[in-house]
């Protein structure tokens, strides 16, 4: 009964001109959409491959030098992308992919695309994930809003109920027709994208990515059903198909395009950020405090004293430079951590009640575990940054114990390669998909919960059916 | 077949149908007369459950319409002044999808043929959009569906009403056959001599009762205009 439905509603959508273009036109910017992630993806991770081989080339060509220079040297650490980022670029284009690893600086992000861009620009942006948030929901409003109101209208719905069908069983067969409509478009452009993703990886098939996929497609497939559910519930609950189209236009317009910057907004009001400028003061103020180094530098100095029962630094059997440069560096580990770790916190609890928001707006739930699965949301970024800052605090670490072993008092003291390659390559792996679920826990709860809402008030709104 | 017992329907203060009692036998054609707002659509909503009795009943085979609308609606065809189909599809189609809603998916298109044959649709009109059918080609597509629903009883909605003289004889010829058959029919009429015609029976509707109730075989057209009219005046 349900598949026969569908296939009449198929049927009826697909033979509609104004379906097959509308059909047309999203499958056409799905496509495009997709081309233009990938073509952003291949040729970012293959600019990224290229330069993590050639700073750890230029970090190990280094000519003799003292290890300290080296520090300075630095060297660049690349957030890898994932294949899903060809979907859904999250906030990438904003916080940026590289970090420049220096002496006594934990850098901010550089290279973000955002930088580049014209204020128009920001809203222009051909993501699948634009098209799988704002396009395809207008599209199943487009395909839903007069499933009962024009039967109704036209009289069809008087002839249908009197055969004793049950409303029910109405309801789950257009739902499936409209879903096979979807499919039509969804479809092929889906499996372009793993194709795509085939193409992109020497290690064969979604490699290590395959779990995060699967899901993204399950998270906008219970999207999509939510979505259908609302719009045939409020298409069987308003009197005309002008009515049931303003609705459900107004509410893809509050949810799709309104509710990211109210959210935003919310979020920024409730956990407010210092700006670019205070943090940087604050930092700086705190980095430059003289006296809390003074401090650190006295403790130790009295520890070594102990410990090599001398009372001169120079008597040491270590070069002392090395342990003041060390320390320097503790202290400002400690500086950043907070000041750092603080301003994350901020961001961290902004996202909490973006994810909490999603209970007035489905579509912010949706945006959040897209993102996560996509490896571009706020949390894999922190994730990178702290692996980048640890590896960035190692390098100083294995120089500055190489100083205080080595240098030799009035003496230039050159290190070389064998130094630079003591130092290892910086590798990071991306955290695993529960990792990813664990932080959008919130989300998924209500993105089901709407599911299970709007399927509740379909069947209470077609039980309550009015045949005219 | 259908009977209806004290079934009344009030909205607010207007009595659409008062303490209606009608029992009409399988082989019966029942014609509801009256002038607009007598009750005759309120009688056929109330039979098909797409409004609530606020007191009495109406049963189909036995069945109370309000305590299992799907049941008694599968004993039952419907065809209003206008049969409303998809217009998208094609004669065809429409008979297939809304026989297959009705419980009987299993017909061929060859059988579903033979339906629109009998009902006298022209040869090569299944095939195409219903967009292109006139009223008369509908109301045979509604009969059809009737038949390929195999339904026990027809609820007739001034079916007739707007159709040329040769589409409306033909409409009544095919009731004569369903009555033949032995299916129940209770349907709401204008055409006076129409009901003569193809109705055993005749009810004369009048603000939401009925006032009287003749069998056809009583009077002559002219007779059957006369009474009607009579209840028309007071």
């Amino acid at each position: 009964m349900i598949s026969r439905i569908a296939r009449k509603e198929f049927l009826e959508l697909t033979r509609d001109g104004r379906y097959r273009i509308l059909a047309g036109v999203v499958l056409v910017l799905s496509l495009l959409s997709l081309a233009v992630g990938w073509n952003n993806y291949s040729s970012l991770s293959k600019q990224h491959e290229t330069a993590q081989a050639a700073t750890r080339t230029q970090w190990l060509a280094q000519d003799k030098k003292n290890p300290h220079s080296a520090a300075h040297y630095g060297m660049y650490a690349f957030k890898p992308k994932s294949q899903l980022a060809m979907v859904d670029t999250g906030i990438d284009p904003y916080v940026g992919v590289a970090v420049w690893m220096e002496a006594h600086k934990q850098n901010d992000f550089k290279f973000r695309p955002a930088q580049d861009r014209t204020a128009v620009q920001r809203f222009g942006e051909m993501t699948g994930a634009e098209v799988l948030q704002v396009l395809l929901p207008l599209f199943v409003v487009l395909m839903t809003f007069s499933a009962f109101t024009a039967e109704r209208e036209q009289g069809t719905l008087r002839q249908l109920m009197s055969l004793g069908v049950s409303p029910r069983m109405l309801a789950l067969g257009k739902a499936a027709g409209v879903a096979l409509a979807l499919a039509i478009v969804l479809v092929p452009a889906t499996v372009l994208g793993v194709v795509a993703f085939m193409w992109t990886t020497e290690s064969g098939l979604l490699a290590g990515d395959a779990g995060r996929v699967a899901w993204m497609i399950a998270v906008y497939l219970v999207y999509f059903a939510t979505l259908i559910a609302i719009g045939l519930a409020v298409s069987a609950a308003t009197r005309s198909s002008r009515v049931s189209l303003l609705v459900l236009l107004a509410f893809w317009f509050a949810n799709s395009l309104l509710a990211t910057r109210a959210a935003a907004d919310l979020a920024g009001a409730l956990h407010p950020t210092p700006s670019a400028v205070q943090f940087q003061r604050a930092l700086e103020e705190d980095l430059s405090d003289q006296q809390a180094v003074a401090q650190r530098l006295e403790v130790r100095r009295a520890a070594l004293f102990k410990e090599h029962n001398v009372d001169h630094v120079d008597a040491l059997p270590i070069a002392f430079s090395g342990i003041s440069l060390q320390e320097g560096e503790e202290h400002a580990n400690e500086v950043f951590d907070e000041h750092f770790g603080r301003l994350f916190n901020l961001y961290e609890q902004q996202n909490r009640v973006l994810q909490a928001a999603g209970m007035a707006a489905p579509m912010l739930a949706v945006r959040s575990l897209s993102m996560g699965l996509a490896g571009t949301d706020f949390n894999q970024h922190r994730d990178f940054v702290a692996a980048a800052e640890n590896y960035r605090r190692d390098i100083q670490r294995v120089l500055n114990a190489d100083i205080a072993a080595n240098q030799k008092k009035g003496q230039v003291y050159l290190a070389d390669r064998s130094l630079w390659e003591q130092v290892p390559e910086f590798e990071y792996t991306a955290p695993p998909t529960q990792w990813v679920l664990g932080n959008y826990i919130t989300s998924l709860i209500v993105l089901i919960a709407w599911f299970a809402a709007s399927a509740f008030v379909l069947f209470r709104s077609t039980a309550r059916l009015q045949v005219d | 077949m259908l009977t209806a017992v004290d079934l009344t329907k009030r909205y607010n203060d207007v009595v659409a149908l008062n303490a209606l009692r009608l029992t009409i036998a399988p082989g019966e054609v029942f014609c509801l007369l009256g002038a607009n707002g007598a009750g005759k659509t309120t009688t056929i909503n109330l039979f098909l459950n797409f409004i609530e009795p606020t007191s009495g009943s109406a049963t189909i085979n036995g069945i109370d319409v309000t305590k299992a609308p799907l049941e008694t609606k599968k004993y039952v065809a419907y065809i209003p002044e206008t049969v409303m189909l998809y217009r998208n599809l094609t004669g065809l189609e429409n008979l297939e999808y809304f026989a297959a809603l009705a419980g009987r998916p299993d017909y061929t298109a060859s059988q579903l043929l033979e339906f629109f044959a009998r009902v006298g649709l022209p040869d090569g009109a299944a095939e195409r959009r219903v967009g292109t059918y006139s009223k008369g080609m509908r109301q045979k597509v509604g009969i059809a569906i009737a038949l390929a629903k195999g339904a026990k009883a027809l609820l007739l909605d001034e079916p007739t009403s707007g159709l040329d003289p040769k589409a409306s004889n033909e409409f009544s010829d095919l009731l004569r056959q369903l009555s033949a058959d032995g299916v129940a029919v209770l349907m709401a009429t204008h055409d006076l001599f129409r009901a003569k015609q193809s109705g055993t029976r005749v009810g004369i509707m009048k603000h939401g009762r009925l006032v009287a109730v003749h069998g056809t075989d009583e009077f002559t057209h002219a007779d059957l205009e006369r009474v009607y009219l009579e209840h028309m005046h007071d």
